[in-house]
């Protein structure tokens, strides 16, 4: 039903010398929700705006549903799409919002009230369909913006940043809301965001993307475990993944990670991806994971062969945890540890880095050596 | 509580009192020229001549809309030509107009074509010339189309109107593109954004461009003066400044008194009109 094809798409725009997407190839599974994220101005709404149709295609296909989508006008690709700033028509009512586009596709008035008054109900916006929407709130505004979309029983919704004008509670409500919604219809989502929160929680699958380009497609774990590249691990994980300079090197058959101020030793599974990586051994980028730096007692004992010392500059405490910043040698170690720790801001203490958990990439390309995540 | 009270004592601070009456008093001066006006055509003759000249009149009479009724130019045409004239020219103009400049004004502002900024740049350059300096091209152009002494030669050179054009590209710009590509998916033809989506939303720019319109077309003299051979294709504006010359004596203060008032009127009204509506939609549009 609505599955969607991207076939090398290109984008280029007057005047901009590199294509703002760049060779996008994907396909998104009927029923899937997936979610595009990246930095501004990487070309997710670009490529969104591609598949409604009001942007050209500069190079390569988009097929919904196996239908060639090209040359299709908006109105007939069958697809509903939210807008970040809800674009609903100020002078109609809440109701002649929702009826305009099923009145349009020549849909019966008894149908149209049906289906007005199920999406009202579903989103809670039944008592006020006949105000105007400059007298609703942002939250209903948008509530109605997602039933217009919904009326019209598309194959596939399209949905660019709905959610960034919400105040901080509304959008984790809102986003809960779109998350149900999609189970009960479970009905085909593209979904673009720059907040990574929402790709986390919403997405079957996300996809990061950087400058036109696909870093990683994978399932939300998937890219928080396994990031393909220094991008991915980085763009994804708030605090940011820790990275270190160093170069990997091998002792005795065994393989350590060693920069200036110290030498770990590497766990043998890696061994054999570190083999075969096309990678320049001497320049590597170490990441760990703020919740694999560890301070407490148990884990100085459990990971004996991982200890550093480190000085910690500032501590921050988030409610359920806390993050301590440590400075080891040049690079700052964020530390995720538990709320009520006794460690304040200037102690010396001793972390474990669990090089299980950690990753490698190479220097020059980013590339990581050791991901298992798919590949774009 | 509290806070209404503050407000009102920042409302009522001594720099407000000031400009309140300042502007007040600006007001009034400004009304004086009306009030003269409304009450001069009233007044009867001996009151139209008295020295020193008052502004208020004592006893109002319609004998001066009566005679400027009856008035007729060399007795051929009567003064009812003009007047009919001036409505029909007008309105088709100012209606056309709008038609011209909204649709103009949607297309360069929600659509992608080719030369699109060349376009627009030529608008905005002949927003420059003064219409003076284009009188001699425009007479050639009129002449050589053989639209002397018709309706069109008032209307169409008045249908080109840079101004309202850019007046109203620049209104909508405004209005989000997201709002027509919202309809677009909705599956709205172009004709159904414009009507439905874009002109409520332009209702402010709508009054505008018509105010400005309507007092260019209903003031000019010049396209009776250079295109206009038949005296019974020519405009109320025309009869009102030609009046003195035209009749004699002192009748003709008489009729200035009437058609004072009644080229100033429609003006009025159109202004009373729009200006309210102008504020409404602006507030109501929910475009910001
Ligand atoms: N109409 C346009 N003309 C020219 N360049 C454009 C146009 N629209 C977008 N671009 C360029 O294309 C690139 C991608 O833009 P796009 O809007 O897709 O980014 P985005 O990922 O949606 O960013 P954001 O998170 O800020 O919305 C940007 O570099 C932008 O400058
Ligand atoms: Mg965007």
């Amino acid at each position: 039903m609505g599955s969607v094809t991207f076939n090398h798409v290109y984008k280029y725009y007057k005047g901009e010398p590199e294509p703002s997407v760049n060779d996008f190839h994907l396909e998104v599974a009927d029923g899937e929700f997936l979610v595009m994220v990246g930095p501004s101005g990487c070309g997710k709404s670009t490529t969104l705006r591609m598949l409604a149709g009001l942007e050209e295609v500069s190079q390569g296909d988009i097929y919904i549903d196996d239908k060639y989508m090209n040359y299709v006008s908006p109105k007939n690709r069958d697809i509903a799409m939210v807008f970040q700033n809800y674009a609903l028509y100020p002078n109609l009512s809440v109701y002649e919002n929702m009826a305009l586009g099923l009145q349009l596709h020549k849909v019966a008035k008894s149908d149209i009230d049906l289906r007005v008054n199920r999406a009202a109900k579903m989103l809670e916006i039944s008592h006020f369909l006949t105000k105007k929407p400059s007298q609703l709130s942002g939250g209903q505004k948008q509530r109605v913006a997602l039933g217009r979309a919904l009326v019209r029983e598309p194959q596939v919704f399209l949905m660019d940043e709905p959610l960034s004008n919400l105040d901080a509670k509304l959008r984790t409500q809102t986003r809960m809301e779109i998350s149900k919604l999609h189970n009960q219809l479970k009905t085909t989502m593209v979904y673009v965001t720059h907040d990574q929160t929402e790709a986390m929680t919403m997405g079957t699958r996300i996809v990061v993307m950087k400058d036109g380009k696909i870093q990683q497609v994978a399932a939300p774990q998937t890219l928080y475990d396994y990031p393909n590249n220094l991008f991915v691990a980085g763009f994804i994980g708030t605090p940011q993944m820790n990275f270190m300079n160093g170069s990997i090197v091998s002792i005795d058959d065994e393989y350590y990670f060693d920069s200036k101020r110290v030498r770990l030793k590497i766990p043998p599974f890696y061994y054999p991806h570190i083999r075969s990586a096309k990678a320049n051994l001497r320049q590597i980028v170490m990441g760990i994971r703020p919740e694999y730096i560890l301070c407490e007692d148990w884990a100085l004992e459990s990971y004996s062969d991982w200890k550093v010392s480190a000085v910690v500059d500032m501590r921050e405490p988030m409610g359920s945890n806390t993050f301590l910043y440590t400075s080891f040698g040049k690079d700052t170690l964020i530390v995720r540890t538990e709320a009520h720790t006794a460690v304040q801001a200037g102690d010396a203490i001793t972390i474990v880095l669990r090089m299980d958990k950690a990753h490698f990439f190479d220097q020059e390309s980013g590339v990581s050596l050791t991901a298992k995540g798919e590949y774009a | 509580m509290l806070n209404a009270v503050r407000k009102l004592r920042k409302q009522i601070s001594f720099p407000r009192i000031v400009l309140i009456v300042f502007l007040t008093a600006v007001g009034v001066f400004m009304l004086i020229p009306i009030i003269f006006l409304f009450n001069h055509a009233f007044k009867p003759l001996n009151e139209l001549f008295a020295y020193p000249p008052t502004i208020l009149v004592k006893q109002p009479t319609w004998r001066n809309f009566e005679q400027l009724l009856l008035s007729s130019t060399a007795g051929l045409v009567p003064f009812t030509r003009y007047l009919f004239n001036s409505a029909v020219i007008s309105a088709i103009a100012t209606g056309a107009v709008i038609l011209v400049s909204t649709m103009a004004g949607y297309v360069l502002s929600k659509h992608r074509f080719h030369f699109k900024t060349m376009i627009m740049g030529l608008i905005l350059i002949s927003l420059m010339f003064a219409p003076e300096t284009v009188a001699i091209p425009r007479y050639l152009v009129i002449s050589g189309l053989g639209l002397k002494d018709t309706y069109f030669a008032h209307i169409l050179p008045f249908l080109a109107s840079p101004l309202a054009v850019f007046l109203m590209r620049q209104f909508i710009d405004q209005i989000p593109a997201s709002l027509t590509e919202a309809a677009k998916l909705d599956g709205a033809s172009d004709m159904y954004i414009f009507t439905k989506i874009i002109i409520p939303l332009t209702a402010p720019a709508v009054a505008t461009v018509s105010i400005i319109t309507f007092q260019a077309v209903y003031l000019d003299v010049e396209t009776s003066t250079f295109f206009m051979t038949k005296e019974t294709m020519k405009t109320l504006a025309y009869y009102a400044t030609a009046l003195v010359v035209n009749v004699p004596g002192v009748a003709a203060t008489s009729l200035a008194a009437a058609i004072g008032l009644i080229m100033f009127l429609p003006n009025l009204i159109m202004f009373l009109l729009f200006q309210r509506k102008m504020i409404q939609t602006m507030l109501h549009s929910g475009v910001k």
